[in-house]
């Protein structure tokens, strides 16, 4: 027999082995309630989710009546958290149809009206705040967007010596963010614009990272919409309210564009510098511009994106 | 198959049997602390305020001849006999410097309509023999309503660009099908005797999620 | 049929009872380790519940210390089973059983990079939308779909490999080479498979030019066959110490030699890196400036870099020099590398491929605090798990859990000698 040390707590006391056996019961015991207790903040977890949103299926896979009862179910959600009934439509593209925007950078004044009227109509969070569009100030002479001001304030603008980009999804043709999402929640219909399906994203932020122009957004917290500037004029996939934890970007204004009307980002801009239209269609705005004008750019050509935004010079 | 590992000697320390109390203890510790709530709870974010809904008006800053009529304003302003006569075009005067000098009842005119005072005579546009009409380049005389083929009779790019649609902001309906857009005439933006648009002030800038409250112009990020 | 069944849960069973037992210190571990994970755990029941705000991540960088971690340990993962080919390829038997070591090092270390995925999910209850079939699973277009694939097989690979070597040793029974050596070549192919899909979800972005570049596949090979042997190093003396399981010194040099190769080239890769980003002088370096040098007046991320190089450098030098062939200096070396590349790969590898933005706005970025206790609690719920698989595969390994005393009372704290014919050891 080799020697072993005589340890009577530890080795042949059946008293010692029962009493290690409760204590490692309550120890267990114990330790199953702190998992409770550690599990305590979820009671304020409130809506993160429901059944029917849990289930609910793919957008491109979804039958008009079950359509009918998501936007059912969207509208009574935004009531029941604004106090205000929206009208939530699902538009589908038009025939014939390309979206096109042309940006021109001899007008922009860099006031950033645009800015805040897409986020007014978009409903986007305050607090945290989404915006998404961002205007660059620049100076003359470079497009080196690591000279860009994001924050400048000033007493009038524009500034001497600078212009001004705006610069927002650009709704590739080509688009890095469609092909890396994982779970295909983003993708690019008919007429360009790239959509989201807001109850389809995980929101692992791979879009995010892939996009060249810096123009994805993310929910990090629930969303704050002031109740009194809620629009209630919406679109699936476009200016619903979202939930935290998804992505966002600029859609075209889709719930306007789709019945024939401008964006809002155009329609505030005071000096008309944003143009936009069907390019299919030969008399429309932006057909001319792109026929007329010598010179035009597309932001970060080399990605090979094909962006659907052009900026143009007059002079 | 190795061989059995030798006996190993005990470790000396604290016998199991305290350990599994003291860990029971320490669970049973950890689970009132986490009731508790003692840390986490995020701090609430920072208040970024409203935007002034002066930010979000898209009505132009100016109103043209035939906005003023739409909207029954007040046209006293564009009935010139009532102050000047008929037959007698009223002469305009220049200064030692040939600047023109604006009589005292017009002084809310600004004229800088051309670099160089080169187009600050007043009957390059005003019609001296009907101060009721605009003449054009080509002659033609064109009613107050009827300022854009005025500004067009000079300003040719520009005036193609506005018929095109391309300058100047078209608002409304892109899809003509579906409803009209909203042009705007050239007055609408700009003032017809200093028509450089003036600055503004812009709108706040944005908010980073965990960055402080901005900084002053030109010290943060370049 | 059925009693196979029966004989694989009583297994099973009894398995799940030795990780309930042990001496004094592998309480006092275990209990340090569950609550460090259940605070953890606490940190991310209010991440769900406040959002990713709770974070310090932001729209201007939006992936911070959860995927750097998670990279890391990727390659942690692939390296735990290079293992393999010195064993099955040159057929080094010193190594043999510790090829099991490593591959539960490498299932320990997929589970906490699934974890780290997962905690950074800004829904993580639409997990389903990843399945095929039910959900809408965008293979072979996205990396990340690809990152899903190959890291859930490769933990099921190495589950079979060792949940079926060490059954078989429990019965005491040859194991069938048909059902278990293919695994070992594919798993050989698979670990470096899921670290060039991970280096690939960085390199695909060609609107980040600090990752759009095609060293750094390689690098992410190299720095993980340096970190990986060199944790697997250090475990091998804990074990050995632990449970007086025999590991040769021998075993452990020729993993050293593993690292020596690996690190030099990962310094080399590093050389190459720093000449081509700072040598052209394009407009393209702006990241690396941010890492290496600071840029605008924000330079966080430049003392952890030149730390990260410092370590590596001496980490390698010590590797290279006959001193380290003495385990105290051997594993300063290891610990070197480790913390070196967890630096580089983690935090100097995700963060500067956000600053600046791509509009070229520079927003710096560092962990908070419930960040932080995810992070220790991943980390210890991975080295639970780990702990856990070795307290039921050394006993396996050494005959003392086997069928053959099965019905016996469990071994309590240290085990009893199994056969009275030993001879004293004092």
């Amino acid at each position: 027999m080799s020697a072993l040390p005589a340890n009577p707590q530890d080795r042949t006391s059946d008293r010692a082995l029962s009493r290690r056996s409760f204590l490692r019961g309550t120890a267990a015991v114990s330790g199953l309630a702190a998992l409770a207790a550690s599990l305590a903040p979820l009671r304020e977890l409130g809506d993160f989710t429901s059944i029917e949103e849990f289930f609910q299926k793919y957008y491109k896979e979804l039958t008009p009546e079950e359509m009918k009862r998501v936007l059912a179910r969207i509208e009574r959600q935004v009531e029941q958290q604004y106090g205000v009934r929206p009208h939530v439509r699902d538009l589908k593209p038009m025939d014939g149809v390309e979206f096109v925007y042309c940006l021109n950078l001899t007008r922009c004044i860099g006031c950033r009206k645009c800015v805040h009227a897409c986020v007014a109509e978009n409903n986007q969070s305050r607090n945290p705040e989404i915006q998404y569009i961002r205007v660059l100030k620049l100076p003359h002479g470079s497009l080196d967007l690591e000279k860009a001001q994001h924050d400048y304030v000033a007493k009038e603008v524009p500034e001497k010596g600078f212009f001004y980009m705006p610069v927002q999804c650009q709704q590739c043709k080509n688009p890095p963010c469609v092909k890396v999402c994982p779970v295909h929640a983003t993708w690019q219909e008919s007429d360009g614009i790239t959509v989201i399906d807001y109850d389809w994203c995980i929101g692992c932020r791979y879009c995010e990272a892939a996009c060249p122009y810096w123009a994805r957004r993310f929910n990090f917290a629930k969303p704050e919409i002031p109740k009194e500037r809620l629009n209630p004029d919406m679109a699936y996939l476009g200016n619903r309210p979202r939930r935290q934890g998804v992505m966002e970007k600029c859609h075209f204004c889709i719930q306007r564009t789709r019945v024939g009307r401008y964006p809002a980002c155009l329609e505030v801009c005071p000096v008309g510098a944003r143009k936009f239209g069907n390019i299919l269609d030969p008399d429309s705005e932006v057909s001319h511009i792109l026929r007329e004008k010598r010179v035009f750019i597309q932001l970060k050509e080399e990605m090979g994106t094909s962006p659907r935004f052009f900026y143009y010079f007059d002079k | 198959m190795a061989t059995p590992a030798p006996v190993p000697p005990e470790p000396s320390g604290p016998s199991a049997t305290r350990l599994l109390a003291g860990v029971g203890l320490g669970f049973a510790a950890l689970a009132a602390l986490f009731v508790a709530e003692l840390w986490g709870r995020p701090a609430s974010f920072r208040r970024i305020p409203l935007v002034a809904t002066s930010f979000l008006e898209t009505k132009p800053i100016r109103q043209s001849y035939a906005d003023l009529v739409a909207a029954k304003e007040d046209l006293s302003d564009y009935d010139c006999y009532a102050c000047h006569e008929k037959n007698k075009p009223p002469p305009i005067k220049f200064d030692a410097n040939h600047k023109i000098v604006i009589p005292k009842e017009h002084k809310n005119i600004e004229m800088g309509h051309g670099s160089h005072d080169r187009n600050n005579l007043c009957y390059n546009c005003h019609t001296e023999q009907n101060l009721l009409t605009f003449q054009a380049r080509d002659g033609r005389e064109l009613k107050f309503d009827q300022s854009v083929p005025l500004c067009g009779s000079c300003h040719g790019p520009t005036y193609r660009d506005w018929e095109a649609g391309a300058h100047g902001r078209t608002s409304g309906y892109w899809d003509r099908k579906l409803g009209q857009p909203v042009r705007l005439a050239c007055v609408n933006c700009h003032d017809p005797h200093n028509p450089k648009i003036p600055g503004r002030e812009p709108a706040p800038g944005p908010h980073s999620l965990h960055e402080p409250a901005p900084a002053a112009a030109g010290t943060s990020h370049p | 049929m059925i009693q196979g069944t029966r004989n694989y849960l009583r297994f099973l069973w009894r398995c799940v009872r030795i990780a309930f037992v042990g001496d004094w210190r592998y309480y006092a571990w275990m209990g340090v380790l569950t609550a460090l994970t259940l605070i953890g755990l606490n940190a991310y029941c209010k991440q769900l519940v406040y959002g990713l705000a709770v974070t310090g991540m932001s729209d201007e960088v939006s992936w911070g210390v959860y995927i750097a971690n998670f990279t890391f340990l990727v390659g942690v993962a692939a390296a735990a089973v290079m293992m393999v080919i010195p064993v099955y390829i040159y057929n080094n038997e010193e190594l043999h059983d510790l090829v099991i070591f490593g591959e539960l090092l490498a299932v320990a270390a997929i589970i906490m990079c699934l974890a780290f995925v997962t905690v950074d999910l800004g829904r993580p209850d639409r997990f389903w939308h990843l399945i095929p079939v039910i959900g809408e699973f965008n293979f072979p277009a996205s990396m990340l779909s690809w990152d899903v694939v190959v890291l859930n097989g490769y933990l099921l690979l190495n589950v079979h490999i060792c949940g079926y070597l060490l059954y078989c040793r429990y019965h005491d029974r040859k194991p069938a080479k048909w059902f278990y050596i293919p695994f070992v070549f594919i798993a050989i192919f698979w670990a470096v498979s899921i670290h060039t899909v991970t280096a690939f979800l960085y390199v695909g972005l060609g609107g980040r030019p600090f990752w759009n570049s095609s060293i750094v596949g390689p690098r992410f090979l190299a720095s993980a066959f340096s970190a990986g042997p060199a944790l697997i190093i250090l475990a091998l003396q804990v074990i050995r110490g632990v449970t007086h399981y025999r590991i040769t010194d021998k075993a452990l040099l020729t993993l050293r030699s593993i690292v020596q190769v690996a690190m030099i080239i990962n310094v080399f890769l590093l050389a190459n890196e720093v000449f081509k980003e700072f040598y052209s002088g394009n407009l393209h370096v702006a990241s690396s400036k941010y890492l290496f040098l600071g840029l605008h007046g924000h330079h966080a991320l430049v003392p952890w870099i030149w730390t990260a190089v410092a370590l590596n450098l001496i980490g390698m030098f010590l590797l290279v020099l006959p001193l380290s062939h003495s385990l105290k200096w051997l594993n300063v070396a290891c610990v070197c590398c480790i913390v070196g590349i967890w630096i580089e790969k983690g935090m100097g590898l995700v963060i500067p491929g956000f600053v600046p933005t791509p509009l070229g706005a520079i927003v710096e970025y560092s962990p908070t605090l419930n960040e932080t206790l995810i992070c220790i609690g991943i980390w210890a719920f991975g080295i639970l798990c780990y702990t856990v698989f070795l307290r039921m595969a050394v006993p396996i390994l050494q005959g003392r859990l086997a069928k053959a005393n099965e019905g016996q009372p469990e071994p309590d704290g240290e085990p009893l000698p199994p056969a009275p014919s030993l001879p004293a050891s004092h």
